[in-house]
């Protein structure tokens, strides 16, 4: 019995140094990154008792002043903006017309709405270079051109999303008891199924807003000039600024995913990352 | 979709627009890849498939390979040995609220502001490099670079490590403690329990893990271009031709890469799903 008690305290211990190690290397880059962009004392120059002095948010500040800044950050609200409003009109009606008139096809559309994930951003970016740019290049010249391709980026889990909000309240169930009662078909999308959907939008427009603010391979691709884009031409002529916006934009959009686990959480709904 | 349409009006007032939308953006520009990657030069041929798979071209595809599965081997095992050292762990209490929580953001926190991090980091200035070199360890002198191939590693594994542990997590509570116990009350030892029955459940789950991070790393774009990688890799490869820097005669290179790079996704996503459907079968409770 001692020696097992003993392995049990050596794994304990074991599992805990690792956990540790871990979430170390988790923590070190956002600590540094929070040194550089807001300590404003060079890495040659830092010894332990220079750690707490010339902290300052004037980098933040700069970078959240300066006009290309500001532009870009209009530009992505824009898009973001946009591209819920885009899928959202796209897919629900496609989702509860799916869920209480054609059960049968969930299977098939679920699929076309993965379809997006097999073509990533910086496939689908040649493909668009050798078609728009030729056949409508007033369409790529605007920021806003990446609206509809931002909105099939998000299509994949704002379907899912959907989909298991409508299952959970039981959407067919629901429409056919208010159809028998005598409901006619509007009343009953805008008083019995928008309403209990809500939070598959909200939480799929969090998500898209998470999307949109991320993305840079395809804006930089496509020479747009968005939140990211931007981010990186301003971070070459002020490192610092630039770091404090990344880190900015980095906390802001952790605490939306965060919000939006911890909701879907607690309504028993799993968060899926990844496409499969 | 016939069915769909069969006197139901409505259906078809919800299926024009999501098609529309679907084969305007997604499908139109994809099949214009695959034809003109089949088509080099106006006449059907396989000229453009093999140039992407020769030269400086392969070794870019040969780079993206070893690269995505380093960082999916090491960041799976990782991931895994996570999900299992949580799993028993019921203090603190907070501890699987939070894990998931930041696993589900950081398994999406690719691209600019994670090369930031990593160069205040492990960048010739950074902070890690400093106290290494505090410690007399100057990773140069090693030939590790943050824009090379093992500092790509590294950042890479910011971003899969939390989605391995995402996508293990239901697959390793399935492991029953039930099962952990016939087996040792029968008379299996720790080592025995792992190797014929703890293991072989976990592995359709794990290779199907590894094949997602895989996946993720060889798309992966942002990171490294903005790394400034040194290390010659498909999505870098596909900038490069996108920015014009062709060369006559090879304008259908980058069709072709593409449409190798999405075959190579279709496949390795569909034994993924392959996978996924047997590992299912244990954790469906």
């Amino acid at each position: 019995m001692t020696s097992q008690a003993a392995a049990q305290k050596r794994s304990h211990l074991f599992r805990a140094a690792f956990l540790i190690l871990i979430a170390s290397y988790f923590a070190l880059p956002l600590l540094a990154m929070a040194r550089f962009a807001f300590q404003n004392v060079p890495m040659a120059l830092l010894t332990p008792e220079k750690l707490l002095t010339g902290w300052s948010a004037a980098g933040l500040q700069t970078a959240l002043t300066d006009p290309q800044i500001i532009s870009a950050t209009w530009t992505s609200i824009q898009i973001v903006v946009l591209s819920i409003i885009l899928n959202l009109v796209i897919l629900v009606p496609l989702a509860i017309v799916t869920e209480v008139r054609n059960p049968a096809l969930r299977p098939i559309i679920t699929a076309l709405t993965l379809l997006p994930w097999v073509i990533p951003p910086i496939a689908l970016v040649v493909g668009v270079a050798a078609t728009f740019r030729i056949a409508a290049p007033w369409f790529l010249a605007s920021n806003l051109s990446l609206v509809p391709f931002y909105a099939l980026w998000a299509m994949p889990f704002t379907y899912r999303l959907l989909d298991a909000g409508l299952r959970a309240i039981n959407a067919r169930t629901l429409y056919e008891a208010a159809r028998g009662m005598g409901a006619s078909f509007p009343a009953v999308m805008l008083k019995v199924i928008l309403p209990n959907m809500r939070s598959s939008m909200i939480a799929s427009a969090a998500l898209t807003t998470a999307l949109v603010l991320g993305e840079f391979a395809f804006a930089s691709l496509l020479l747009k000039s968005t939140l990211p884009t931007e981010m990186v031409t301003f971070e070459r002529s002020d490192p610092r600024g630039g770091l404090a916006l990344a880190l900015f934009v980095m906390v802001f959009t952790a605490v939306i995913l965060g919000l939006v686990v911890r909701a879907m959480r607690r309504r028993g709904l799993t968060f899926h990352a990844s496409g499969v | 979709m016939g069915a769909f349409l069969r006197g139901n009006r409505l259906g078809l007032i919800v299926a024009v627009p999501f098609s529309a939308f679907i084969g305007l953006f997604l499908i139109y520009p994809s099949l214009v890849v695959l034809f003109k990657a089949l088509t080099p030069g106006g006449a059907l041929g396989l000229s453009a498939m093999t140039r992407a798979l020769s030269g400086t071209y392969r070794s870019g595809f040969i780079n993206s390979a070893w690269l995505s599965l380093a960082s999916a081997v090491i960041g799976g095992a990782i991931g895994l040995a996570l999900a299992l050292a949580v799993k028993g762990m019921t203090r603190p209490r907070w501890l699987h609220t939070t894990l998931d929580s930041w696993s589900a953001v950081a398994s999406q926190l690719g691209g600019v502001p994670l090369a930031f991090a990593f160069i205040a980091t492990i960048g010739t200035q950074g902070l890690l490099t400093k106290l290494l070199m505090q410690l007399g360890v100057d990773p140069a002198n090693f030939g590790l670079s943050i824009s090379g191939f093992w500092g790509l590693v590294f950042v890479y594994l910011y971003f899969q490590i939390p989605l391995m542990f995402l996508v293990m997590t239901p697959a390793v509570h399935g492991l029953r403690e039930t099962w952990r116990e016939a087996a040792l009350i029968l008379g299996a030892s720790p080592l025995q329990y792992w190797r014929s029955v703890g293991l072989p459940l976990l592995l359709p789950a794990t290779l199907g893990g590894i094949l997602l991070l895989f996946v993720n790393a060889f798309t992966a774009y942002s990171t490294a271009a903005v790394l400034n990688a040194s290390l010659n890799i498909v999505p870098l490869q596909i900038r490069f031709l996108l920015q014009g820097n062709v060369i006559t005669g090879e304008e259908d290179l980058a069709n072709a890469i593409v449409t190798w790079v999405i075959i190579l996704l279709l496949l390795t996503l569909l034994l993924v799903t392959l996978l996924q459907r047997r590992a299912l079968r244990w954790t469906r409770s």
